[in-house]
């Protein structure tokens, strides 16, 4: 061997390429499964028209409701709609979309989505659990992992709108989709009508100015909920409702009437969405019919198409879909 | 506290119908902005710092103490034109060097900034919930 540090290479010679160790060929395999990913995620993202991020700060709020029931109105509009579930400790929208027990089907290495009602497409950890009882327990990295699967490896094939559904609160999984998926439209923040801690509104806001989203917009959900019924004609009706105030209804000529009980009090969405300079999309009545098409699997807008949560959910749609820029922008010339 | 700001309106009545924004230009200590209709306005950095519609500034406006001192602060910057971002087809972003800026600016409270009116509508800030 020549003392030369130039080294040339003899195509005709007899030597064998140094193999990679058993640990390097797994880097090597795993760096290009990663680039193989991001590729197919930049794919992806030309592929989906519009997504949309919906979001809460706290728990219990009706994300998955909101996220399912904006999925299902849209797809009633015509369009192709898929649901990423990324609430990955406690995924739910297959039981909302009726596919409870659903298995995913993977070919090529490519995850095809299920198909629920009205043929919304739908991505969820739940599919992949053996047991519903079976918590999912895994640290930062491995759902990191996970979410970039479900984004890059999921087959979802021409989309007008994906919705993406996440946990409460302002941790990774928000982080993540939003560093991995290109072109996300905004979030949408669902909320209640009551008021609860300041450190949650703050929290919000710096969260979704840190990954440079629009809010496109707050959702109230359980604003009201809407207590019908029948008495004699032009008869006076007293309805205890809650903080000991009494309602009062008058029957019409048919001896029907209605009086709205604001349970969670009223209008903290819309001056929610005042106080912070974003758009109230609308409010959701409080639907019992949502926990029992939750529970049985078949959503209220399936039920009920016609009903006064759809009707709802259809006037949100509508102003979702105001503040979304088709292709023109705002022609607002910055200077 | 408003500083006066050019209007090239015929007439002093304002109508409450907001016409679209077209231009947004950028100047030395003010911004320029010009609507459809052909009418112009001028609001000054230290108006639109002082109007932050986030939670930290809102609520410093409450009360006229806080709302000076705040007034103060931001007379203290450094005069600088901002980087401007358009928010969904509602807002305005501004990002300043110093400063605060997690406001979002929506066009109705510009247009309440640039025709001298509280953009606040004399409402107290009070927190809500997400």
């Amino acid at each position: 061997m020549s003392d030369s540090p130039v080294t040339t290479h003899d195509p005709n010679a007899d030597e064998k390429p140094a193999e990679a160790s058993p640990q390097e060929q797994k880097k090597m395999e795993q760096a290009y499964a990663q680039m193989k990913r991001k590729m197919s995620m930049e794919e992806i993202g030309k592929k989906i028209k519009h997504k949309i991020m919906v979001l809460s700060g706290k728990g219990g709020v009706g994300k998955s409701t909101v996220s399912t029931g904006l999925a299902l109105s849209l797809a009633q509009q015509g369009l192709s709609v898929g649901i990423l579930d990324i609430d990955i400790t406690g995924p739910n929208v297959p039981k909302m979309m009726g596919l409870d027990g659903q298995r995913l089907h993977v070919e090529s290495g490519r995850i095809h989505p299920a198909q629920g009602h009205l043929g919304v497409k739908v991505i969820s950890m739940a599919f992949l659990l053996d047991n519903e009882d079976t918590p999912v327990v895994w640290r930062g990295p491995i759902k990191l992992g996970a979410i970039q699967q479900f984004i890059g490896d999921v087959e979802w094939g021409n989309l007008d709108y994906l919705i993406i559904d996440f946990p409460p609160g302002t941790s990774d999984e928000p982080l993540t989709v939003a560093q991995s998926l290109p072109d996300i439209d905004g979030m949408v923040i669902v909320t209640t009508p009551q008021e609860v801690a300041l450190l949650d509104s703050r929290k919000s806001i710096t969260f979704s100015e840190s990954l440079k989203l629009p809010i496109l917009g707050v959702v109230e959900n359980m604003s009201g909920y809407t207590v019908t019924g029948k008495a004699a004609p032009g008869s006076e009706i007293e309805i205890a409702a809650p903080a000991g105030k009494t309602l009062k209804a008058t029957a019409n000529d048919d001896g029907e009437f209605s009086v709205t009980l604001d349970i969670f009090k009223k209008g903290g969405g819309r001056l929610t969405a005042e106080e912070f300079g974003v758009p109230f999309l609308g409010a959701l009545p409080f639907d019992p019919g949502f926990v029992r098409g939750g529970d049985d699997g078949v959503h209220r807008i399936v039920s009920d198409p016609e009903g006064p949560s759809a009707i709802a959910f259809a006037a949100i749609v509508s102003a979702l879909q105001e503040q979304i820029i088709e292709d023109a922008g705002t022609g607002l010339e910055i200077i | 506290m408003l500083v006066p700001v050019l209007k090239s309106f015929d007439g002093d009545e304002m109508t409450d119908e907001m016409p679209k924004m077209t231009r947004f230009e950028r100047r030395e200590l003010d911004v320029l902005v010009t609507y459809a209709d052909g009418s112009e306005f001028a609001i000054t950095y230290d108006d639109l710092r002082h109007s932050c519609p986030c939670a930290k500034c809102s609520p410093l406006r409450n009360v006229d103490e806080t709302s000076i001192n705040l007034r103060k602060q931001v007379e203290a910057l450094p005069k600088e034109k901002p980087k401007v971002r358009i928010v969904g087809n509602y807002a305005l972003g501004f990002e300043w060097i110093q400063g605060c800026s997690s406001g979002i600016f929506r066009f109705e409270r510009i247009w309440e900034l640039a025709n001298r009116r509280d953009p606040d509508s004399g409402k107290p800030y009070v927190h809500g919930a997400w």
